[in-house]
């Protein structure tokens, strides 16, 4: 199950990030995110020589901790997406797909010609878009 | 890309901004029409790269962001390919469409001599075609850098159409 | 990792054992141990202590005892082979008693027998050593050593004889020594473990934990034998093993059960990552750390003591991030070459702090459950005093009452319900906040070495809400104050808003007001809007959840302290006030976090202003706080205090406590001082200033009730970065000044013109300068309006063309001779009365720069001074003159200055230039003109002795008349050149007009012999034609000196002087003589070719063409007699000679050889002035 989603800058600010959870540990989750842009940051700045990944924007599993695993996923455009999920067994391909929804929905929202770029993304129909793509996660693996 | 706008409509806007902008509301200005119109087309090349780019594979330097402007980014906007990029691998690189879709049908008196870089508005003054023909090149000037800019590449882009219907757009990366 | 026990924490070392002869053990245990690898030993000194190393009686593992199995390891067993059991026996005898009498040979048998008996049951190998002197080595008896062979049942190389007295010898017996001790102990280990093995193969093993337990002792002789691979894959068995005994091992109660298994785990896998870590296998080391949690972090246990899975997983983490740091060199040259599976490591997972966090983690974890725990058997009716006597058992992992009966001591089961109590004593004597804090610490410090600086942040941040639990306020104040910057530079609002809650909870426990009040007001302007906050982040907060309605609660808070007003009580304020006693003062600058609370944006209207007139100034307030706050008064502060103002609203009366400001302040009133939230409050006032100079607004200061002060820095619209946090949010931007140009161009500093000056400054040219005289420039100032005050003049003097006065390579400022424009002094002009003498009359001269002070000058009055100024090089320079004065003898008044420049051309006078001329007809042959013909630049060269002309000619370049006075020379020296005339006064002052060349002729002999004759300097005195300025440049009336230096002068004695001789005119058909005299000075005889060439106008008689020589120190004269036919002017025949010896040609030239011929006597007297100039000149 994803537990939280977020979108962060060029300046590492947070534009969008929202927890998809019950218990109490959304702050703990917005630790995380935070953190894990060292990750990202650490990835694409000092890149291993034999990754094959040197050049994509999925950037994997950013690192696992307690309960969660972080994904990150970095567009052209020096935007990250940070998904943070409970589950311990995750396909790689299941988290592409992911993300690549994810990101179509983030460039609607961001075209909006309403939307001033290096805002918070206050979107409504963005946000139902990401829970509708978080919801479905998952789902086509389990089949 | 599902969606395409008819390419008359756009035309006829971008030529009503133009003049709106330079005839209406900054009569003696040229240089803050200049401004407005490329801020509209930075916002413009801003939003539409976050499009284009969305299945590019993550750019590495600054050429490969060049060159997906000059390839994929163009062919989105103008159904074509840039025709010539050069570089001096320096952070400047010269863009050229040998037939540029905007001029192309944009009449100038041929007495003229329409060679002024729109860079200097200034000497651009002299000649009314070209300083005419320069307003409507700020629009294009802003998409390149609203696109480079949120790719990360912050720039300078300025145009020069010294041999009509070609154009060519200088881009200096800034430090 | 320092709580595991020695054995477990270092690889094994094999244990062998000396008995006899104790004088050698020394020398051989220091051997053994110095092998490698090492040897360990047990040193027993005679033969009876063999039993210490005796098997106890036990049951025999081999059999398959059916007894059950108490537990999977013996707690002692690794210690046991390490300190108690050895692999071999070194059995020592000496020699005198192997070969001694049968008594003693019987002894020998007899131990021998011992050990072999005691060491049967181990199969301990046994050596024997026979010790020996080096004197008496051959002395043994060889059938009692093949027989003491036979005895031991050893090898011959296992029977050493030991010679300790000889150093070479003793060094090869202790080698051969230690090579059977280690073959032997090898030999030994490999056999245990074949034997445990064959126990395993045999799949006979009475239970699972057996199986894990032979698993685990292959492993350990495998480490013994140093053989990694098969111990690493022993003990992998091992483990897996376990993992099959979860859950249905019934041999102990449920909870113990599960503890006894995880602690062997924990061993097992401490086992495998050391092994892994110290062969370089980083990756699988991290893999294998992963597997292991992830399978056992499943296993919680039973809830009431599920604190002890979590003490145990935070072990594991701490563990293996202890491990990783030991050997992290080698992790740091693998992780870029190791190639990555599928299931990758992440960076992190290479790093310790990774694993110190989450160990740090965990122990938290750990200890809420146990405060839970205890919580509730507090309920259930304490703990008995039961626990006292638990004590570990002898197997890993379990523990057992210790009962004493009756003197001996037996071990007792526990039930699951006494070890939960057990455990809950033991957990309850730990506090586990310093553990967490210190693991906390070294992740975070580790972080930060790697530049993660949000990773070390996070750290960080659980550091100090453990610092905040146990109430160390300022600890956890300076760590959240760290953190606090990132959070709020990248604008993680939610993150600051926790780390803020605790910092203003902080400043609670230390009791701050000002930090309290800052943090509460930054959380209450943090752009949080939505009304109802998540769930989920109840209780995570001390200031609780972020939301809008908390904000308001805080801002309220707040503000209901620093007005003293609060409704809320003191006992919810926690001592904190604010009042007369301790007003709070608050600064808001350009970088605060505090600009939400109150930014100030000022912005005058206009950029100058002229002093004394009024200009517009805006300032515009604005606050992110969530409700409106009331401001009492506004102080606008500026650069110039007098322009400082108030501003109090009307609505509310002003409040006595807070008029104390200056009296004479201005007051303005606003119709309301309500700061609405998010918007602009715009405040214009008109101003006017006084003072020329900046104007610049600095503070605009907030009172808000009597004893709260917010001073906040004003900020130039223009240059007003975006407010902080509230930037990334998606809202309309507004501008400060109502009019958009003001907000993009406006600044919060103007010009302040100067006065208009009321004063004349005149500065009267008069032409150019002439260089070398002292030029006079009159400046004159003259008040029109303003009385002048303490006014200075101050004069400079600036290369026209941008050089300095200086010629360039002259670095000495102050030499004269290098300046080319010289102020020398300043004449100031004497007031009418002399009574008042000015003690300041400050009078400073610099060559380029001078400063007089002005006496006071009312209205009306004027005052002027002359201005000196020496040109040494002709030069175009500027005189920039500016007078600074006070128009009021008040000394604050503001300074005025007038300032006036002039150009003035510098022009050389005179230029004199100079020739020689050798004397009328007559000509001397100089051979250094033959030689250096070419020459261009030659020096001049002149006829020693002879008379030759100087003529000296004046230009006068400037552009005004001269008058000449004299001419004289300066010569070098006065024997060997002679002038004349030396020194020439003109009789009256000769008029020279601008153009006209003066000249004059003088007469020179040179008299000394000398190739290069210094001559020296003509100079003429001139002066300025004051025929029509008369008056006013009495001062340049003296006469100036322009000098000319003549160039050195080559000097020789001619070899042939030729003189040419005719009458100054003739008259037609009177013949007259033409003469041609050659002097020969030398001592040679001279030959000379001459000829004439016929002339139409002459008849002549004489030789035509001939050669003739000339004696020597004598003359030759060839004469012509000539009757003119033409008339007028008339060119002579010419006469052409030659020198045959100097091969130089002689022509006399066309002027010399003219003559007039008159029609008849001309009717004028004879004596001519061409003669008589011709004979002063020879004379």
């Amino acid at each position: 199950m994803i537990v939280c989603i977020a979108v962060v800058g060029h300046q590492n600010n947070p534009l969008y990030l929202q927890s998809f959870t019950e218990s109490d540990d959304a702050l703990k989750l917005h630790h995380i995110v935070h953190c894990s842009l060292d990750v990202v940051d650490e990835r694409v700045n000092n890149p291993k020589k034999s990754a094959p990944t040197l050049s994509e924007t999925f950037l994997g599993l950013l690192y696992p901790t307690e309960n969660y695993k972080v994904y990150g996923y970095l567009t052209n455009t020096k935007v990250k997406f940070i998904m943070v999920t409970t589950d311990l067994d995750v396909r790689d391909a299941d988290v592409r797909n992911f993300f690549r929804r994810f990101h179509a929905a983030y460039v609607d929202a961001v075209s909006n010609p309403f939307h001033v770029p290096g805002k918070k993304i206050t979107s409504r129909t963005f946000a139902e878009r990401v829970s509708t793509i978080v919801k479905s996660f998952g789902l086509n693996s389990a089949g | 890309m599902g969606r395409e706008v008819s390419e008359s409509c756009l035309e006829n806007l971008l030529i009503e901004i133009v003049s709106s902008f330079c005839t209406g509301f900054y009569v003696d200005k040229p240089e803050l029409a200049a401004r407005r119109i490329e801020a509209i087309g930075f916002q413009v090349g801003h939003q539409l790269s976050e499009r284009c780019a969305i299945d590019q594979p993550r750019f590495t330097d600054h050429l490969e962001a060049i060159k997906f402007i000059c390839k994929d980014f163009w062919s989105e906007l103008f159904k074509k390919q840039i025709d010539n990029l050069k570089t001096n691998h320096r952070g400047t690189f010269v863009l050229q469409d040998n037939r540029f879709r905007w001029l192309a049908h944009l009449s100038v008196d041929p007495s003229l001599d329409a060679s002024s870089s729109i860079q200097d508005p200034s000497a651009m003054a002299k000649n009314k075609a070209a300083q005419a023909t320069g307003m409507h090149l700020y629009f294009p000037c802003g998409i390149i850098r609203g696109a480079l800019s949120n790719l990360g590449i912050p720039c300078a882009v300025s145009a020069d159409i010294s041999n009509l219907p070609a154009c060519s757009f200088l881009v200096r990366i800034k430090a | 990792m320092q709580e595991y026990p020695e054995e477990l924490r270092t690889p094994p070392v094999a244990l062998a054992c000396l008995v006899g002869c104790p004088d050698v053990h020394a020398l051989i245990t220091g051997n053994l141990h110095s092998l490698q690898p090492p040897i360990n030993t047990i040193a027993l000194p005679d033969f009876s202590k063999i039993s210490v190393i005796s098997k106890a009686a036990k049951e025999n593992p081999a059999a398959g005892s059916v007894k059950p199995v108490g537990g999977i390891v013996k707690r002692d067993w690794l210690s046991k082979h390490r300190t108690r059991v050895p692999a071999v026996v070194a059995a020592l005898f000496s020699s005198d008693h192997v070969s001694g009498d049968p008594a003693q040979w019987l002894q020998v048998c007899n131990n021998l027998e011992n050990i072999k008996a005691t060491i049967l049951g181990r199969n301990i190998k046994l050596l024997v050593v026979v010790v020996t002197q080096s004197g008496s080595k051959y002395d043994t008896n060889e059938d009692r050593m093949i027989s003491l062979r036979k005895h031991a049942e050893v090898d011959s190389k296992n029977l050493i004889i030991f010679v300790p007295d000889d150093p070479l010898e003793l060094k090869q017996s202790l080698n051969r020594l230690g090579t059977a001790c280690a073959e032997l102990a090898n030999a030994y280990y490999r056999d245990e473990g074949r034997r445990v093995k064959a126990c395993l193969e045999r799949k006979n093993v009475g239970s699972i934990e057996l199986h894990i337990r032979y698993c685990f002792k292959v492993a350990v002789y495998a480490e013994f034998r140093r053989d990694w691979l098969e111990a690493l894959k022993m003990y992998e068995e091992a483990y897996h093993a376990l993992r099959e005994v979860v859950g249905i091992s019934t041999r102990l109660p449920p909870i113990q059960s599960l503890v006894e298994i995880k602690s062997i785990a924990e061993q097992f896998h401490f086992k495998i990552s050391t092994l892994l870590l110290h062969g370089g296998k980083v990756v699988e080391a991290i893999t294998w750390f992963r597997r292991h949690i992830s399978y056992y972090r499943r296993l919680n246990g039973a809830p009431e003591v599920i604190f002890l899975h979590w003490e145990w997983l935070s072990r594991q983490y701490l563990v293996f991030a202890q491990l990783l740091e030991t050997c992290s060199v080698t992790v740091q040259n693998l992780t870029t070459t190791v190639s990555i599976p599928a299931d990758k490591q992440t960076e992190w997972e290479f790093y310790p702090p990774y694993y110190y966090q989450l160990s740090a983690h965990y122990l938290k974890e750990k200890n809420s459950y146990l405060e839970f725990a205890i919580s509730m058997s507090e309920d259930v009716g304490g703990i008995d005093g039961n626990v006292e006597s638990v004590v570990a058992s002898v197997y890993v992992g379990q523990f057992a009452r210790l009962l004493e009966h009756e003197g001996t001591y037996a071990m007792q089961a526990l039930t699951d319900d006494e070890y939960v109590r057990y455990t809950l004593a033991e957990g309850k004597r730990f506090q586990d906040s310093f553990e967490i804090i210190a693991l906390l610490k070294r992740s975070f410090e580790a972080y930060n070495n790697l530049k993660s600086t949000r990773m070390a942040s996070y750290c960080g941040v659980q550091m100090g809400r453990e610092y905040f639990v146990m109430g160390e306020f300022s600890n956890a104040k300076q760590v959240f104050e760290n953190i606090a910057s990132l959070y709020r530079q990248e604008g993680w609002v939610t993150l600051l808003w926790e780390v803020l809650g605790y910092l203003r909870e902080c400043s609670v426990g230390i009791s701050s007001v000002k930090d309290f009040i800052e943090y509460s007001l930054e959380m209450a302007a943090m752009p949080i809007m939505t009304n109802n906050a998540a769930p989920s982040f109840r209780d995570c907060c001390p200031a609780g959840p972020p939301s809008l309605s908390q904000r308001e609660q805080i801002h309220k808070k707040a503000f209901g302290l620093v007005t003293g007003e609060s409704g809320t009580a003191p006992s919810e304020n926690n001592g904190l006030k604010v009042n007369g006693d301790c007003p709070l003062y608050l600064e808001i600058d350009l970088v605060s976090p505090l600009r939400v609370v109150l930014l100030a944006s000022v912005a005058f209207h206009e950029q100058i202003v002229k002093p004394g007139a009024r200009t517009m100034i805006t300032i515009s307030l604005r606050s992110q706080l969530p409700l409106n706050v009331e401001i009492d008064q506004l102080e606008v502060q500026f650069n110039q205090s007098e322009c400082n103002f108030i501003i109090t609203s009307d609505q509310k009366p002003r409040l006595a406590a807070i008029s104390h400001v200056h009296p004479d302040r201005r007051v303005e009133t606003a119709p309301t001082l309500e700061l609405p939230t998010s918007k602009w409050l715009r405040l214009t006032y008109d101003i006017k200033p006084d003072q020329s100079g900046k104007l610049e607004c600095i503070y605009v200061i907030a009172r808000i009730g009597p004893n709260f002060t917010i001073c906040c820095r004003a900020e130039s619209p223009a240059s007003m970065n975006d407010l902080p946090l509230w930037n990334f949010e998606d809202m309309t931007e507004t501008i400060p000044t109502k009019d958009p140009g003001l907000a993009f161009s406006g600044q919060k500093a103007i010009q302040v013109e100067e006065l208009e000056p009321q004063v004349d400054l005149k500065l009267d040219s008069s032409g150019p300068a002439l260089v070398g005289e002292s030029y006079i420039l009159p400046v004159t100032v003259a008040s029109k309006g303003h009385a002048i005050h303490s006014g200075e003049l101050k004069i400079n003097l600036v290369d026209t063309k941008g050089g300095g006065l200086l010629s360039p390579r002259e670095v000495e400022p102050f030499l004269a001779d290098n300046l080319h424009v010289e102020l020398v002094g300043i004449s100031g002009q004497e007031r009418a009365d002399h009574s008042e003498v000015n003690i300041d009359n400050i009078q400073k001269i610099q060559p380029s720069f001078g400063l007089i002070s002005v006496p006071f000058l009312n209205v009306g009055d004027s005052w002027s001074c002359k201005l000196k100024i020496k040109w040494n090089r002709p030069k175009p320079i500027m005189v920039y003159v500016s007078l600074g004065y006070h128009h009021s003898s008040e000394p604050s008044s503001q300074k005025v200055h007038v300032h006036k420049s002039l150009q003035i051309e510098g022009k050389t006078a005179v230029t004199i230039s100079h020739h020689y001329m050798l004397p009328f007809r007559q000509d001397s042959l100089l051979l250094s003109n033959i030689k250096a013909k070419h020459d261009s630049d030659h020096t001049p060269s002149l006829a020693l002795n002879e008379t030759s002309n100087l003529i000296i000619s004046a230009k006068n370049c400037s552009e005004v008349p001269l008058r000449l006075l004299s001419m004289s020379f300066d010569l070098e020296d006065d024997d060997s050149f002679i002038i004349q005339p030396k020194e020439e006064k003109f009789r009256e002052p000769i008029l020279h007009v601008p153009g006209e060349d003066f000249i004059k002729v003088f007469a020179v002999i040179p008299m000394g012999n000398c190739s290069t004759l210094k001559t020296g300097a003509v100079s003429l005195e001139w002066q300025r034609d004051s025929g029509l300025g008369e008056g006013f440049y009495s001062c340049s009336a003296s006469s100036q000196v322009t000098k000319h230096r003549l160039p050195d002068v080559n000097v020789e004695l001619p070899p042939l002087v030729v003189r040419l001789k005719c009458p100054p005119h003739a008259i037609v058909g009177r013949p007259f003589t033409y003469s041609v005299t050659i002097q020969n000075q030398t001592e040679l005889l001279q030959e000379i070719k001459y000829s004439l060439a016929d002339s139409q106008s002459f008849v002549s008689s004489g030789p035509h063409n001939d050669t003739t020589f000339v004696l020597p120190k004598s003359e030759h004269v060839i004469s012509y007699m000539l009757v003119p036919l033409g008339l007028g002017s008339q060119q002579l025949p010419k006469v052409t000679l030659t020198s045959v010896r100097y091969k130089a040609g002689f022509q006399p030239s066309t002027t010399s050889s003219t003559v007039f011929i008159f029609p008849s006597e001309p009717p004028f007297q004879v004596t001519d002035i061409g003669e008589t100039r011709f004979v002063s000149v020879t004379e």
